[in-house]
């Protein structure tokens, strides 16, 4: 372990005497030696304790003999895997083809046991019998199930809404805001199950290991981190199937789209395919949360959306959880052709991607909680609010949700909503959302002072004494450049 | 002090707020702006102006002739260029200023796309008024290419959703009306705005800012005309023409960018304002930030919106609702109309999403909100508005390309973008892995990125 004699910062940093522990398990490859101080953990000594086609048996947690996930011989439970040694990881499990493969290949490249774990974030029907046989089958001693929706919606999606927080003009953030609610509960169920690592399915190439790694850092920096497609030769569907049949795992049968998705209560995104250029309108078939605009009844539909503090608690005068009323939104949202977003973003690891988005109770949501604020807040606070948002939102799609700036702004929110109580009707009509009526106790908007008759709060002689201050830096300024 | 309703360059050797002063004791310095004009001492109150074209004026009352230096009731003044419409309000102005500032009138008609303005009638009902002259000046394409493309350029948005339709109108007029003031060897501009609107401060701070030494006369702010009735008896006792047209309970402002409606049922926001389309494609070429043409043909700025505006409007697109701040202080509700506006807009910022990165866009997009507060607030002719437009200049100058938008029933969705200068490169952002994006790479990345996240955990615990 090369931790310097010197008093190096990075001390402590998940290091421990026993060099198998490093924080960062990689290719021994891609090691520079120009990081600065950085623990360099030197993998070749693990790959000269691992033995070739090595088959790491995994300790039941049923007392059920595990199938033998290769015809190597059975090692002891200490025994390194290829890679390096670790004891228990927990493993973001989707149940796909990825997360299957990725159970064997943990054991066997780190001799470690795999306990899935799968967050339902509202991304539809979880089977949990066939899954934690799946999880089973593929080697992992363990299935862990979180239902995360209603935290989802009122700890992670409400803060980003009252802030206003849309990335790059579009995007409403929705698989930024998923990913540490789960990774979160991650670190809780590997402190449940007394893990030392946690390991995720995300690809080399996109925000999401970003999303991930930063929540397992900013709380439990003292858990290891497995990034598989950052290390294995797998580089698409057929290695992994062919690596899944080596290992005798079941291979998902489920016909595979040529869309990438992420799906969860907020939002469904598609990437891939002729998506990739952007020069290309999607085809209609691909979206599943929204039907077309044009399909979308031709009469339209008033929803008043009630809101507290800036957040919704109500539709059409029924008080429901975030979770049901996103759920519910969606789907009327979505009978309507409503929160289609298709646009080119910029990635924060570098590269520009383009992604459809169907967000039908988000964008609902966000219209009726813009417009009530138009009633709300004065011109300070929406100046400063709006920039604000900008900053929230690129923390959030940076990955940097647990982060004291972030938790700083949900402060400054909090203060800045506490009188957007109110409702709003709008009225829904394919594909469109126009707002149809405003209401507050807090309005500051006066029909008095604002009409055209003359009233007695406003004085319109007052106008010329504003408008000379006002434009005094203007005069002086102008009479400068005249010469006056 | 007391308010003076003339208001002149202050004078750098005393108060910045000294006044010019009328020669004649008549002349009201304490003037209550809010007091009854009859309350003053001088019952008669015709002054003649010498028309131009030699013709005898007719008499704006049966008082009798004043000599062409004597003032008004509140002052004297000497040439007056007002910005007219030919509406109720500015017709009843004419006699008005005449009146109280003894002064020619010379009204000022800007051709902004208001619709058409029919100048042979509007001519005669001006001098009718009581103007000596009436200058008409087209100014559509000036106020495209030189205030709107700016504004688009930058993204300026005003609270979310107000595309500025007005706020870009007032400073092409009123330097227009500063131009014409030195043609016509005037002393003095005049506006109809009320005392209650942002447009007050608009025409205003852009006099001050070319010309701080023209008088400005804001009626509305001093007389005693409270609404329409009053102003009819005020036009009837001058002997003018009270103009046919049914006013519309609504109170709207008109030009080439949108039609923006406020007043009765809309002062309530809870009340929804009171009205197939096959779907359509149009491809948008962009050159630098602004569009050049439609479905590749290259059109004149104002005629590009102008196509675009019907084009617009015949799909429902560009209805904008919306409760505002005001810069005067009180929130006003209103409806803006912007079709051709809103589908330039979607059109470059799509294109934008292909030429600008992370970095460019985030401060141009934080940029943009100062843009649209400065422009709002009447601040066109402004050191910090020019910079931004250097700067957006820069920003801008590769996005170029087209973006195919489709119109429907309302909405705009893009259905294409394309671009030589596009930053988005197929071979780097597909899932296949290529040579330029080593995966590997997004390790050392994310180890250094979240170093601070790390250290700060390690610190919460004791580490």
């Amino acid at each position: 372990m090369a931790s310097t004699a010197a008093p190096s910062r990075f001390v402590g940093i998940g290091v421990r005497p026993d060099a198998s522990a490093s924080r960062f398990v990689h290719k021994a490859a891609a090691l520079s030696s120009s990081l600065p101080g950085a623990a360099v953990v030197k993998v070749h000594q693990h790959r000269s304790k691992a033995r070739n086609g090595q088959a790491i048996r995994c300790a039941a947690a049923t007392g059920k003999e595990q199938g033998a996930v290769s015809t190597a011989s059975s090692g002891e439970r200490s025994k390194g895997g290829l890679r390096g040694k670790l004891n228990k990881v927990v493993l973001a499990y989707s149940g796909g083809l990825d997360t299957s493969v990725i159970v064997p290949w943990l054991r066997e490249n780190y001799g470690c046991e795999v306990v899935c774990f799968t967050a339902d974030v509202g991304q539809g029907a979880i089977e949990l019998e066939g899954l934690e046989k799946k999880a089973k089958a593929s080697g992992a001693c363990q299935l862990v199930v979180k239902d995360l929706k209603e935290e989802f919606v009122s700890e992670y999606i409400y803060p980003c809404l009252r802030a206003g927080a849309v990335y790059e003009r579009k995007y409403l953030l929705g698989t930024s805001m998923a990913r540490p609610v789960i990774a979160k509960a991650m670190v809780d169920v590997a402190k449940e199950v007394g893990a030392d690592a946690v390991a995720h399915g995300c690809t080399g190439k996109g925000n999401d290991q970003v999303r991930f790694e930063l929540t397992f850092y900013a709380l439990n920096p003292e858990l290891k981190v497995v990034a598989p497609w950052r290390e294995w030769d797998i580089t698409g569907r057929e290695d992994a199937i062919e690596y899944a049949k080596k290992h005798n795992v079941p291979v998902p049968v489920s016909k595979k789209s040529i869309y990438s998705r992420d799906r969860n209560l907020w939002h469904l995104s598609h990437e891939g395919d002729i998506l990739e250029d952007p020069a290309n309108e999607p085809n209609e078939d691909m979206y599943m949360m929204s039907v077309a605009p044009e399909n979308a009844p031709s009469e339209a539909e008033y929803l008043e959306i009630g809101i507290v503090a800036g957040v919704p608690i109500s539709i059409n005068g029924r008080d429901l959880s975030p979770a049901s009323l996103l759920a519910e939104l969606n789907e009327i949202g979505g009978k309507h052709g409503i929160g289609r977003i298709d646009m080119v973003e910029n990635r924060l690891v570098g590269m520009k991607s383009r992604g459809v988005y169907e967000t039908p109770g988000g964008t609902i949501m966000a219209a009726a909680v813009r417009e009530l604020e138009s009633l709300t807040l004065d011109r300070e606070t929406m100046q400063w609010k709006d920039i604000v948002a900008l900053k929230y939102a690129e923390l959030v799609y940076a990955g940097l949700w647990f982060h004291p700036l972030r938790e700083g702004f949900d402060a400054l929110m909090e203060k800045l909503t506490a009188t957007t109580t109110g409702s709003v009707t709008l009225k829904l009509y394919k594909g469109s959302i126009n707002v149809a009526s405003r209401k507050s106790p807090y309005s500051l908007y006066r029909e008095d002072i604002s009409s055209f008759e003359n009233g007695e709060i406003y004085n319109q002689a007052d106008a010329e004494g504003f408008i000379r201050l006002y434009g005094l830096p203007t005069q002086v300024r102008a009479m400068l450049e005249k010469g006056l």
